[in-house]
C-alpha cells in the first residue's frame, strides 16, 4: 500500500517549481505557524496550507495530514484541559485524580490548547503538502554538494523508510495466514524479522549505491562547470515559471507577518481569560495568509476559438507562411460568435 | 584506468582462474574459473541454483569483492579494467548490473532521477545527463515511465528501469541476473527480444544467468554452464543442448527434451529451429511417416474434433462424482487504491474450485492473480459479491521467508499439530535445524507447513491450498519437487490454486487453467486445452507442434513416435 504522503509527480505549479522555491513558500506558513498564537492568524494558515495541497492535487496527502493534525490537536487539548487549572471560567470540576491532583477542567485551558493543538495540525498539513508536492530526489541533489554524507544518509533513509513499511505489511499478512497450530508470530519475533529483513535491504541499497558510483569523488573540473555558464550559455535545466511567484508570495507573508505582529495582530491571551484582538491588522493578516493558499493555482490556458475544418492540418499555425502542400495561407475568418466551425471544402 | 581505444578493443569481460570464497561460508562460490567474453557476444549463463551464477556476475561487476569481501584468487578484467583493483563505482562505465529482484536495485524516488543517478554520480553535466536519459529511455521505449515515481510501477515496468540505469553509462558489458523471473510471458520475452536489439544495434556484451533456458536460448550466442562452483560447459547453444542430454537432463528445454524422447536430432535452440528440424527429419521408423507429414495428418484429424470436455463437465455429466467445493467465488469485484483513484482490480469474478483439483491461475503481471488469492484468505475486502472457503484455506504467498520469524523449526511449529504439519510436507527430520540454514525450497515447504498448521482434522488437509508465484527463482529440478507435492496434497484432498507465470511448470503440474485479463476470467479450461492454443501462455512444446492438447515432451514425444495413439 502507498503512503498517502508519498510524491506524487504532476506538472502543477508546486510539483514544477525548484525544491527551494516550494520550501521557502511553505516554510513561510510553518514560520507564521510558530511565531503567531491567534487562533484566527492560525486558522487562517492552516486553511492556506490545505487550500494549496488541494491546488496542487495533493487530496489524499492533506486528507491524512489534516486528520493526523487535528487528531494531534484534539490530544493536545485534552491533556491541556486535564493538566492546566489556570483560568477564570471553570467549566467542570473533576475531584482529585491520582498524579494530576485536583482537576478543574477551564474554557481557558481549552482554548490555550487549542492553539497549540492548531499550530502542530497546521505544520502536520504544510509538511504533508511538502512530502506530496516536493520531488525529494530535486531536495537530495540540491543538498549533495552542500552535505555529501548527509545527502547519501538521507537518500538510504528516504529509500527504506517505504520499503521498510511494505515489508512491514507483508509480514502482518503471513502472521494472520500462519494455521492456528502454528507458533503465535508475535510483536517481539515479528519486530527482529523486521530489524534484520531492513539491514539486508539496506545492503542491497548500499550495493546499488556501490554500483551507481556514490563511492566516486566527484571531479572537481566537472563540478565547477556546473556551477557555471558553459560557452557563455547557460547548463540545461527545466527552470520553472513559478519559482518568482511562490517567492514573492513567501516573502509576502513573511513582511505581514512581521507588519502583523508589530501591528497587534497576534494580541492573544488565555490566562486569566481569553482576549482575542480582532481588529483590522489581525483581519487583513489573515485574509492575506488565506490567500497566500492560492499560490499554487493553474491559469486556465486562454480559450481558443475553434478552428474551421478547412484550416486544420499545418494551414493554421501562427506564423507560417505556406500552408498545406505549399499552397498560399488561406486568410482566417474573422474571430467571435459569426466564426463558427464550418466543413468548408479547400478551394470550394 | 585504460583509455577508450584500449577499452573497445579488450575482451568485454575476461575471467582467469578465478577463487572466491565468501567472508563466513565454507567451502568456495567459485573455484579455478576462467572465461572470455568477447565485445558484442551474448551469452548464456546455466546452471543449477547456487552453481555459482550470481557470484560470478557480482566478480563482473565488483561488488565482489569490494563489497562483500571474502578471499579471491586470480584475475578479472572488464573491457581491460582490472576488477579486483578497481572499485565497482569505478567499474560502472564499462559495466552494468541488472540484479533478480529489481525492487532491491532502486534508491531514488522518481524514474528519470534514478535512470540519471549513474551519471551525476560521475559529474556528468545536467545537460548530458538529460540526454542520455532521454536516449535510454526511447531505447527501451519507456519515455512515458520518466515522471512516475518507482513505486507506482510493475516489475516488468521496474525490470526495465534498472535496465535503464544500468545501461545510461554506455556501458561495453551488461549482466542480468535472472531478469525473467519476476515477468510473465509477454514481459519476458519482450525483455530478451529487448536484449537482443540492444546487443545487435549497440553492439552490447550481455551476460545473462537464466533459469527459463527456453526463453533466452535462441537469442544467445553462446552458453556457459556452471556446477559445483566451476565452469561444467562452454560453447554454442546447439552444443550445450548435446551436453546437458546426457550431464544434467534438467538444463535441457522442453523442445530438446522432446526432440530427445522422439530421438530426432539435431536438438533444436527454439521454437523456429525446431520447427525447421521436424520439416527436414527423416522418417523415425523405417517406411513410417516423418514427424512433419504425421503433425499434418494428426492436424487434419483434429480438425472439427471437439474440444476435450473439462473435468468439471465430466462431472456434471455423471462421468465422476463431483467433489466438494472448496473455493467459490460469486461476482467478485475488489478495488485497490493507486495514486490517483482506487482502481477496480478484480471484476466479477465467477469461480469454483473442487477438492483434490490443480488450477493454475494464470496471466499478465497486474491482472489480479495474486488479489484473488487474497481476498479468498480474507486478507483483502471486497466491494461487491462474496467469495468464500468452506473448508478453509493455507495460503503461501510470493515472499516465504515472511512466515519464518524464529530461530528453530520446532518453536515454529509446537505440538502434535506442529508435527503433522511437518509430515505433510515432508520436513519431520528438520525439527531442530535453523530455518536460515535450509534450502530456498525447504524453507517454502515449511512456510506452507504453518500456513497449514491447525487446519488439519488428523491427516486431512485445509479446503484449498493456495501458492502464490512459488517458482520464482527456481531451477528445474526444484520445481520437479513442487510439482510432486503438489501431487501429493491434491491427492489427500485438497484444492490447490498456484498463481504461477511459468507455463513449463503450469503444464507439469496443472489439470485446469484460469487464464485472467486485467480482472476478469478470460478463459477456465483443461491445461493442456489453454496451454496449446494461445501465443504467449502456451509451452514451448505447444509452439513448436500446435497441436490442441499437446503441451509436455512426454506427449510430444509420445504423438511423433504414435506411442501414445
Amino acid at each position: 500500500m502507498r503512503s498517502p504522503f508519498a510524491y506524487t509527480p504532476r506538472r502543477l505549479p508546486l510539483q514544477s517549481a525548484s525544491p527551494a522555491a516550494a520550501v521557502a513558500y511553505l516554510g513561510a506558513l510553518v514560520v507564521v505557524a510558530f511565531v503567531y498564537s491567534s487562533p484566527l492568524v492560525l486558522a487562517a494558515t492552516g486553511a492556506a496550507a490545505v487550500v494549496a495541497g488541494l491546488l496542487a492535487g495533493a487530496r489524499t496527502a492533506v486528507r491524512a495530514g489534516v486528520r493526523m493534525g487535528l487528531s494531534l490537536a484534539l490530544l493536545i487539548v485534552v491533556v491541556n484541559a486535564l493538566v492546566v487549572s489556570r483560568g477564570e471560567t471553570v467549566l467542570a470540576r473533576l475531584g482529585d485524580w491520582p498524579l494530576l491532583g485536583e482537576v478543574d477542567v477551564t474554557a481557558e485551558a481549552i482554548v490555550a490548547g487549542l492553539s497549540i493543538g492548531l499550530r502542530a495540525a497546521v505544520v502536520m498539513v504544510a509538511a504533508a503538502v511538502y512530502s506530496a508536492c516536493v520531488d525529494p530526489d530535486r531536495v537530495l541533489r540540491a543538498l549533495r554538494p552542500l552535505a555529501g554524507r548527509s545527502a547519501l544518509t538521507a537518500t538510504l533513509v528516504s529509500r527504506l523508510v517505504p520499503v521498510a513499511a511494505a515489508d512491514a505489511g507483508r509480514l502482518r499478512d503471513a502472521a494472520r495466514l500462519r494455521g492456528p497450530g502454528a507458533a503465535k508470530a508475535g510483536w517481539p519475533p515479528l519486530l527482529r524479522r523486521l530489524l534484520a529483513g531492513s539491514f539486508d535491504r539496506a545492503v542491497d541499497v548500499a550495493a546499488t549505491l556501490e554500483l551507481r558510483g556514490y563511492a566516486l569523488e566527484r571531479p572537481r573540473r566537472r563540478k565547477r562547470e556546473e556551477l557555471r555558464p558553459l560557452g557563455g550559455r547557460k547548463p540545461f535545466e527545466v527552470r520553472s515559471r513559478f519559482d518568482r511567484r511562490f517567492y514573492l508570495v513567501a516573502l509576502a507573508v513573511l513582511a505581514a507577518a512581521i507588519a502583523g505582529k508589530a501591528l497587534g495582530a497576534d494580541d492573544f491571551h488565555t490566562y486569566p481569560s481569553i482576549e482575542l484582538a480582532l481588529g483590522p491588522a489581525a483581519l487583513a493578516l489573515s485574509a492575506l495568509l488565506f490567500a497566500s493558499g492560492l499560490a499554487p493555482l493553474r491559469r486556465k490556458p486562454p480559450r481558443r476559438t475553434p478552428v474551421p475544418l478547412f484550416l486544420s492540418g499545418n494551414s493554421h499555425r501562427k506564423g507560417t507562411a505556406e500552408g498545406v502542400g505549399g499552397q498560399p495561407h488561406r486568410p482566417q475568418p474573422p474571430r467571435g460568435p459569426a466564426a463558427a466551425p464550418t466543413l468548408g471544402v479547400p478551394g470550394a | 584506468m585504460p583509455d577508450l581505444v584500449t577499452r573497445r578493443a579488450a575482451p568485454a569481460l575476461a575471467v582467469e582462474a578465478l577463487t572466491y570464497r565468501y567472508p563466513t561460508a565454507a567451502g568456495d562460490a567459485l573455484a579455478d574459473v576462467s572465461l572470455e567474453i568477447a565485445p558484442g557476444e551474448l551469452a548464456l549463463l546455466a546452471g543449477r541454483s547456487a552453481s555459482g551464477k550470481s557470484t560470478l556476475l557480482k566478480a563482473a561487476c565488483g561488488l565482489v569483492p569490494h563489497f562483500h569481501g571474502g578471499t579471491i584468487s586470480g584475475s578479472v578484467e572488464v573491457a581491460g579494467i582490472d576488477a579486483l583493483a578497481t572499485g565497482p563505482g569505478e567499474l560502472a562505465s564499462a559495466v552494468g548490473y541488472v540484479a533478480q529482484d529489481p525492487e532491491t536495485q532502486v534508491v531514488s524516488t522518481t524514474v528519470s532521477a534514478e535512470i540519471g543517478l549513474p551519471l551525476e554520480m560521475r559529474g556528468d553535466s545536467p545537460s548530458t545527463r538529460a540526454r542520455a536519459v532521454e536516449e535510454v529511455a526511447l531505447a527501451l521505449a519507456i519515455p512515458h515511465l520518466l515522471d512516475r515515481t518507482v513505486d507506482t510501477l510493475s516489475g516488468g515496468e521496474l525490470q526495465r528501469v534498472s535496465l535503464a540505469a544500468a545501461l545510461v553509462t554506455r556501458p561495453q558489458l551488461v549482466l542480468l541476473d535472472e531478469p525473467t523471473s519476476q515477468l510473465d510471458p509477454v514481459a519476458g520475452d519482450e525483455l530478451i527480444w529487448l536484449l537482443r536489439r540492444l546487443n545487435e544495434e549497440w553492439g552490447v556484451s550481455i551476460l545473462l544467468a537464466e533459469h527459463r533456458l527456453e526463453r533466452c536460448l535462441a537469442a544467445a550466442d553462446r552458453v556457459i554452464a556452471m556446477a559445483s562452483a566451476g565452469i561444467a560447459f562452454d560453447g554454442p547453444p546447439r552444443d550445450f543442448l548435446t551436453w546437458a542430454q546426457q550431464a544434467d537432463p534438467p538444463l535441457e528445454t522442453p523442445a530438446a527434451r522432446l526432440f530427445s524422447l522422439a530421438g530426432i536430432t539435431p536438438l533444436p535452440v527454439g521454437v523456429r529451429a525446431a520447427r525447421a528440424s521436424l520439416v527436414s527429419a527423416e522418417p523415425l521408423e523405417a517406411g513410417g511417416l516423418t514427424p512433419s507429414e504425421r503433425l499434418v495428418l494428426l492436424r487434419q484429424q483434429n480438425l472439427g474434433r471437439p474440444p476435450t470436455p473439462h473435468r468439471s463437465k465430466l462431472r456434471e455429466e455423471g462421468v465422476r462424482p463431483p467433489a466438494p467445493q472448496v473455493l467459490t467465488s460469486r461476482s467478485l469485484w475488489i478495488e485497490l487504491p493507486r495514486p490517483d483513484a482506487l482502481h477496480d482490480v478484480l471484476r466479477g469474478i465467477d469461480l469454483t474450485v473442487r477438492s483434490g483439483e490443480r488450477v493454475a491461475l494464470m496471466g499478465r503481471n497486474g491482472a489480479g492473480k495474486s488479489t484473488l488469492l487474497r481476498a479468498a484468505a480474507g486478507l483483502i475486502e471486497t466491494v461487491a459479491g462474496k467469495v468464500e472457503v468452506p473448508r478453509g484455506i493455507a495460503l503461501l504467498t510470493q515472499n516465504p521467508s515472511d512466515y519464518l520469524v524464529r530461530e528453530r523449526v520446532g518453536d515454529e511449529l509446537p505440538g502434535e499439530q506442529g508435527e503433522a504439519a511437518l509430515r505433510v510436507v515432508g520436513l519431520e527430520h528438520a525439527v531442530d535445524a535453523d530455518p536460515r540454514d535450509l534450502s530456498g525450497g525447504e524453507r517454502q515447504r515449511l512456510a506452507l507447513a504453518i500456513a497449514l498448521a491447525g487446519q488439519m482434522e488428523g491427516e486431512r488437509l485445509p479446503g484449498l491450498v493456495a501458492l502464490d508465484e512459488p517458482t520464482r527463482g527456481m531451477d528445474r529440478a526444484r520445481k520437479g519437487d513442487l510439482v510432486s507435492l503438489i501431487g501429493a496434497l491434491a491427492e489427500r484432498g485438497a484444492g490447490v490454486v498456484v498463481a504461477t507465470h511459468d507455463v513449463e511448470f503450469a503444464a507439469e503440474f496443472a489439470e485446469r487453467v484460469v487464464l485472467l485479463g486485467d480482472g476478469v476470467v478470460v478463459a477456465d479450461g483443461p491445461a493442456a486445452e489453454i496451454l496449446s492454443g494461445g501465443w504467449y501462455f502456451a509451452t514451448e512444446v505447444a509452439r513448436v507442434l500446435d497441436l490442441p492438447g499437446v503441451v509436455t515432451p512426454e506427449q510430444g514425444a509420445a504423438v511423433l513416435t504414435e506411442r501414445g495413439s
